[in-house]
């Protein structure tokens, strides 16, 4: 299947060692031995990869104001498959060819069913959404989308210090200074220590 | 003879003169008339394109009027006004937070006593438990300052053993009156923490001072 150019790899590899896929002073997200990998690629350059394991994701949603801390930490443990778009050469180094066995850890009884979860997951992520990213590279930072319960994905993008976070629930947006939270109950913002809180 | 030959050259040059006169009013109204004429259709075309935008404005507050076109530039702009309205609005009832902590709240609804029976009287309990030990308060005292590692603190607090900080921290994070960052582990004290800091404080002064009288 073929996603705005985008398409899966035939091979199937699994992780030799714990993976780290990205961390800042704001967050992690780690993936652990024995998770399972297939490549995306584009023209055929591989330009990220769907990944099914344990993983876990640590963010610190938390905004520092004069009058407090306001946000709290996320601890995330994902469990379904997820997408990584960015720099993959780190990762590659870590990765060896899947065998039945690591297919069957994950539960698959067949490569099959991994390729059709990765095909759905690209399918919703490619789908409706306009990709000016023909041009993605290691330089144009990361993104992840993980399925949530409500079958809907939550974005995490992030390059360098800077991050943007949404799910159904929150947006979670840093840049150097300036940082925002929106929830449920509140929108803050905060920009060189000056910050302004929106109740709602 | 002499003088009339003057006079009459004289007639001559002033003739001249007043043709020329002529011809240089009737120049200048034509001129005058071409840029009255500009400055008209000039008028026209600003009150044409001011309709054009109130329009667009008005569609636009009636939310059925996206034109992205190739204009992305005036779309974003149109969407930062939006926010801004949005957010001029809700701070109306909302509270700011300066650079020097100077806030505003404005809450036009009226005070109803049940909103605060809302509150559970275990959770205030919760709260004000939290509150009731001088390691805690010393420990939101060092807080207040900024976000601080475990070391920073124990290193402030010499006379607390770690396990007792750690045990001290959890109940204030249980409490909500401090949050711990996952990532670098810094403890940071939070919006209540710091208003029932400040309230436990201003009480005490308060009590202080009427034993003081």
């Amino acid at each position: 299947m073929i996603w705005q150019n985008y398409k899966l790899d035939d091979a199937i590899s699994t992780a030799t060692e714990d993976i780290r896929l990205w961390q800042t002073e704001k967050g992690a997200l780690e993936i652990s031995k024995n998770t399972l990998a297939i490549s995306i690629t584009l023209s055929n350059k591989r330009k990220g990869y769907i990944f099914h394991g344990h993983g876990k994701l640590l963010l610190d949603s938390i905004v520092e104001t004069e009058e407090g801390a306001i946000g709290k930490p996320i601890e995330k443990e994902i469990n379904e498959p997820f997408l990584m778009l960015g720099d993959t050469k780190e990762i590659q180094k870590n990765l060896t060819t899947a065998s039945e066995e690591d297919l069957a850890k994950m539960g698959y009884e067949n490569r099959q069913g991994f390729v059709a979860k990765a095909e759905d997951l690209c399918d919703q992520f490619f789908r409706g959404r306009v990709h000016s990213h023909q041009h993605f590279d290691e330089d144009s930072g990361l993104i992840f989308a993980f399925q949530n319960e409500n079958s809907k994905l939550d974005i995490l993008i992030a390059k360098g210090s800077k991050l943007v976070y949404k799910t159904k629930d929150i947006v979670f947006v840093s840049n150097e200074n300036k940082v925002i939270l929106k929830s449920p109950s509140e929108v803050v913002c905060t920009s060189n220590g000056k910050s302004v809180i929106i109740k709602k | 003879m002499f003088i009339n030959v003057v006079f009459y050259l004289m007639n001559i040059e002033l003739k001249t003169l007043n043709a020329e006169l002529r011809s240089m009013r009737i120049k200048m109204s034509e001129d005058l008339n071409e840029e009255m004429k500009k400055l008209r259709e000039e008028l026209a075309n600003l009150k044409e394109q001011l309709r054009s935008v109130m329009e667009t404005e008005r569609k636009r507050r009636r939310g059925i009027y996206i034109d992205i076109g190739n204009r992305v530039h005036d779309y974003i702009e149109d969407a930062m006004e939006g926010v801004a309205e949005g957010i001029h609005g809700e701070l109306e009832k909302s509270i700011f937070i300066g650079p020097r902590g100077v806030r505003i709240i404005r809450n036009k609804e009226p005070y109803r006593r049940e909103d605060e029976i809302k509150v559970s009287f275990p959770k205030v309990a919760e709260v004000m438990s939290a509150l009731g030990h001088e390691h805690r308060l010393r420990i939101l005292d060092e807080l207040m300052s900024g976000g601080k590692y475990i070391n920073e603190l124990q290193e402030k607090l010499s006379e607390i053993t770690t396990s007792t900080l750690s045990s001290h921290l959890n109940v204030l994070e249980e409490a909500g009156l401090v949050v711990q960052e996952k990532v670098r582990g810094r403890y940071l004290i939070t919006l209540p923490g710091r208003t029932a800091y400040k309230m436990a404080r201003r009480v005490t002064r308060f009590l202080e001072r009427g034993n003081q009288e």
